[in-house]
């Protein structure tokens, strides 16, 4: 018996590599993380730190600044509950309900991804910009969309559109309808059922969606920079900031205000690792 | 609760699941549909219990049309054949989910609520887990929790789908048994879903069966065994051996013994099949009376009883047959071996017109 243990122990599992393959993999790999990850990462505090700490909280604190810091905070406090809304309710059309169309809102729930930011945010000058197809009206109306806060905020809930959707139509399927027809059947109504039991069920690939949503809405560029009019104190975002900044070579300050957004995506991973670390049997229990 | 199905048709798309079928199940009747995957049994107990409607037809629960019912309000304790138990609940807040769900006036107060799932727990055996949740269960363990729940609303009807489906022989054959025990205590009507006719004749007090939409034989389960009125019930119900014969003047004859044909049967010469259970083959090592020469290939046995696979004379297939160990020794019967078969019993179809 003990023999055979012995003899059992020299034979390699079938799925592992030798040492050096598995040595070599993993250098590649934390090589990769190093140079494309953690030198930027490095790179950035120190640049913004480089005139002291004093002169870091002096670029954040700054007017401007604080304006960007708020209305970053205000797109994204606009656009992640509607994204949970539209999400929510495309993922459980798509996932608990055949009917006609249904490839085709998946297909369309993608296309904020396959658009370029840019494109998308030039959809938006051409619909309710001045020369657009909007345009008279909303100036007659004296409405302003377009280098103002809801031309932000639309572009925004546009490109993040299908962040929470994308996390829940493929774990909401796999869930299947069973559970809902079990509450049906034990005598709940459609709105118990979502509130007890799919809400429940989906709720780690909504949080997900959420955190990822999140970290996108507060650092989207592209679209926002085409619709925002740049006017200072007034419709500049975060990463919009940082680029004038950057424009009129003040390093420090673009540094600093940079490093806010990035410390948002480290602590968006943080929370991420802690939830599934926290968490991880009953997240493995929704998802078997 | 009398159940009764009139009637129903049910097309998805371009197929039919469902094709005019029409049942009834007494009060505290314990009904299996059994049949072949595809044959609509599972589709039938769902329209029963509302959560499928069909094209035409209606169901009735007490003379009462329930069509119109939604599933929430037909109050049926429906099993599914994978549990569907709440994950992110414990055991307790599973069985209590139909006393929560309820609007606040017919509500239990919480004691309350915690006294009948305790009862409950207590009923399927499963007191002492009311704190775990689904995924710290075996397989057994969930479905009698999920019977459990099903039974908290105090259903007028249970339907349960494959209930045994998931589990492995052991498990299945002990939670049968308890079922049954279960049912005879709460004479509940009862109707589940099967494919295994084991299951099906061990349980049921009537077999339904099904296939490709229709009701093929409806009979206890001694009934649909003994008396398959069908090649296909046939064929679906136990082992059994089947033979192709020419039928004259409405007989055949298997192996030197004539057989009379059951139905759709007119003089002249016709293509039959006969039907042939292994138990019901005799084997002689002598040539005693009216037999058929035949030769053992294999030798096998399972428990009381012993298989042998022949190869008989005229048959272009090989024929099993089972005899009792007993049996057995007696013949000492060993492959390569001559010996001589007849058939005890045997149903013969008509299975068309003309000389064979």
């Amino acid at each position: 018996m003990t023999q055979e243990i012995a003899a059992t122990r020299n034979i390699h599992p079938a799925l592992s590599e030798s040492a050096p393959a598995r040595f070599i993999l993993s250098v590649t790999a934390l090589a990769f993380l190093a140079l494309f990850l953690l030198l930027p990462l490095t790179f950035l505090f120190t640049e913004a730190l480089r005139k002291g700490v004093g002169a870091y909280f002096a670029a954040i604190v700054e007017p401007d600044a604080v304006a960007a810091i708020r209305l970053t905070l205000l797109t994204a406090a606009i656009a992640v509950p509607v994204n949970v809304v539209f999400g929510l309710a495309a993922s459980w059309a798509i996932a608990k309900f055949e009917f006609k169309g249904k490839s085709l809102l998946t297909t369309f729930i993608d296309l904020p991804f396959s658009v370029s930011p840019v494109i998308s945010g030039l959809v938006y000058v051409l619909l309710f910009g001045a020369q657009g197809f909007f345009g008279p009206w909303l100036q007659a109306h004296h409405v302003a969309i377009i280098f103002a806060v809801p031309g932000i905020v639309l572009a925004t809930v546009f490109v993040t559109l299908p962040f929470v959707a994308r996390e829940l139509i493929p774990l909401m399927q796999e869930q299947g309808t069973e559970d809902e027809e079990a509450a049906l059947s034990l005598g709940a109504s459609g709105w118990q059922t979502f509130w007890r039991v799919t809400l429940p069920n989906a709720k780690w690939g909504l949080l997900y969606g959420v955190l990822l949503c999140n970290a996108r809405a507060m650092g989207e560029f592209g679209a926002v920079s085409v619709v925002s009019g740049h006017i200072r104190g007034v419709t500049n975002t975060m990463p919009l900031h940082v680029e004038i900044l950057y424009n009129e070579y003040n390093f420090v300050a673009a540094f600093a205000v940079a490093s806010l957004l990035a410390l948002l995506a480290l602590v968006t991973l943080a929370a991420k690792a802690m939830l599934e670390w926290h968490y991880g049997a009953e997240i493995a229990a929704t998802r078997h | 609760m009398e159940i009764e199905v009139r009637n129903i048709t049910k097309r998805f798309g371009g197929f039919t699941a469902l094709s005019d079928v029409s049942l009834s199940v007494a009060p505290g009747e314990f009904v299996a549909l059994l049949g072949p995957s595809g044959s609509g049994k599972t589709t039938l107990l769902r329209i029963i219990a509302g959560l499928d409607f069909p094209n035409q037809g209606a169901v009735f629960f007490d003379n009462e049309d329930a069509s119109a019912r939604h599933v929430r309000e037909r109050s049926v304790g429906f099993v599914f054949q994978h549990y569907a138990l709440f994950r992110h609940m414990t055991v307790f807040e599973n069985v209590a989910f139909g006393f929560r769900v309820k609007p606040r006036r017919a509500r239990p107060s919480k004691s309350e609520i915690a006294e009948r799932v305790g009862e409950l727990l207590e009923l399927v055996q499963m007191d002492g887990f009311a704190d775990r949740y689904p995924s710290q269960l075996s397989g057994g363990q969930r479905q009698r929790v999920a019977l459990a729940r099903a039974l908290a609303i105090e259903p007028r009807v249970l339907l349960l789908d494959e209930p045994f489906g998931a589990l492995d022989a052991k498990v299945r054959k002990e939670l049968r048994r308890w079922l049954r025990q279960l049912h005879n205590r709460m004479k509940l009507s009862t109707i589940f879903v099967t494919h295994d006719q084991e299951e099906a004749l061990e349980l049921a007090d009537r077999v339904v069966v099904m296939n490709r939409g229709t009701i093929e034989q409806t009979g206890t389960p001694d009934e649909v065994y003994d008396q398959p009125c069908s090649p296909f019930v046939y064929e679906f119900l136990g082992n059994v051996n089947r033979l192709s014969c020419t039928v004259r003047n409405c007989k055949a004859e298997i192996w030197a013994a004539n057989f009379e044909v059951a139905e759709n049967c007119a003089n002249g010469e016709m293509a039959g099949v006969a039907y042939v259970r292994p138990h019901d083959i005799e084997i002689f090592t002598g040539r005693d009376r009216l037999a058929q020469p035949a030769l053992v290939r294999h030798v096998s046995s399972s428990g009381a009883a012993a298989f042998i696979e022949l190869s008989v004379e005229g048959e272009p297939q090989p024929i099993e047959a089972e005899v009792s160990r007993e049996r057995q020794r007696e013949l000492n019967l060993h492959p390569g071996q001559a010996v001589f078969v007849a058939a005890r019993k045997a149903r013969v179809f008509v299975s068309r017109p003309g000389p064979a």
